[in-house]
């Protein structure tokens, strides 16, 4: 890697990193969305050092803007009350519980990756869109035909779900 | 090894590096929110450290580039799909319950 991209990639990781904790740890949830934005941003960046421009563009019109989108829709449909949720104190040794969950499938990840990391080179492949189509509608056409059932599934499921009648209980 | 001569020989260990952070990120987030959207939010985490570390490893090594650049289109598809389904049901959930706080959900009886 040259020297500028090892300073692009820092900037973008500690983006990524930064914005995944604010997504995580701030108090109130539309901040904790901001934060999920930038970390997808800085994901974005990465895949265009990774010389995929496609998928950066594609994350940004995906995820910032639908996941995005969606996200803000679930934050504002189920508005808790000030002072509520994310505000109170959790049970003693919660936070150990989520350390402890955080870290062990990243330590043993990452320790497999360590051990048999592959030879890797530094410049990374470069792939034509067209190339990307030939291959989605060639033999994967499948996969991408049964991606569109599922997106059909789930969004005329949560229709379905949004216009169900408030039961008394 | 010093830490310059891994990054010039092996970069694809940086992008995972990232990757696998976002990943225990997400998960603590799961954990450690109350709240089902914001454990969305980590979940959504998780699936982008997934995408990442598709991508950096077809890049990087001699694996077919196009075909990782497609399973990370297909991890985003699953992702916005997903994303759409817990909105649904935090909604459900929100007018049954008045709120969607993950420790109090515990009546199955609708």
């Amino acid at each position: 890697m040259e020297k500028l991209a090892v300073l692009a990639f820092l900037a973008y990781g500690l983006t990524v990193v930064a914005g995944a904790l604010i997504a995580v740890l701030a108090r109130s949830l539309v901040r904790a969305l901001a934060g999920l934005i930038l970390a997808l941003f800085g994901v974005a960046g990465l895949y265009l050092l990774l010389s995929s421009p496609f998928l950066a563009f594609m994350q940004i019109l995906i995820y910032v803007g639908a996941v995005g989108v969606i996200v803000f829709f679930a934050i504002m449909l189920t508005r808790p009350p000030a002072g509520a949720e994310e505000w109170t104190p959790r049970p003693a040794g919660r936070i150990v519980l989520a350390l402890v969950s955080g870290a062990t499938p990243a330590v043993l990840l990452g320790w497999a990756c360590w051990t048999y990391r592959p030879e890797a080179s530094s410049t990374p492949a470069s792939v034509e869109v067209t190339r990307l189509g030939e291959v989605l509608l060639g033999p994967y056409v499948l996969a991408f035909e049964l991606i569109s059932v599922v997106l059909f599934v789930a969004m005329a499921g949560a229709v379905l779900l949004g216009f169900e009648r408030r039961r008394e209980r | 090894m010093s830490a310059w001569n891994l990054v010039q020989e092996n970069p694809l260990l940086l992008y995972q590096c990232v990757a696998l952070v976002l990943l225990a990120i997400g998960f603590f987030g799961v954990v450690w929110r109350r709240s089902l959207v914001g454990m969305l939010i980590g979940v959504e985490l998780m699936l982008n450290g997934a995408g990442l570390s598709i991508v950096a490893a077809g890049q990087l090594t001699q694996a077919d580039a196009a075909k990782a650049q497609l399973a990370a289109l297909l991890v985003m598809g699953l992702a916005a799909a997903e994303a759409t389904l817990v909105l649904a049901i935090a909604l459900v959930v929100a007018r049954r319950f008045g709120h969607v706080e993950a420790d109090n959900l515990s009546e199955l009886r609708g």
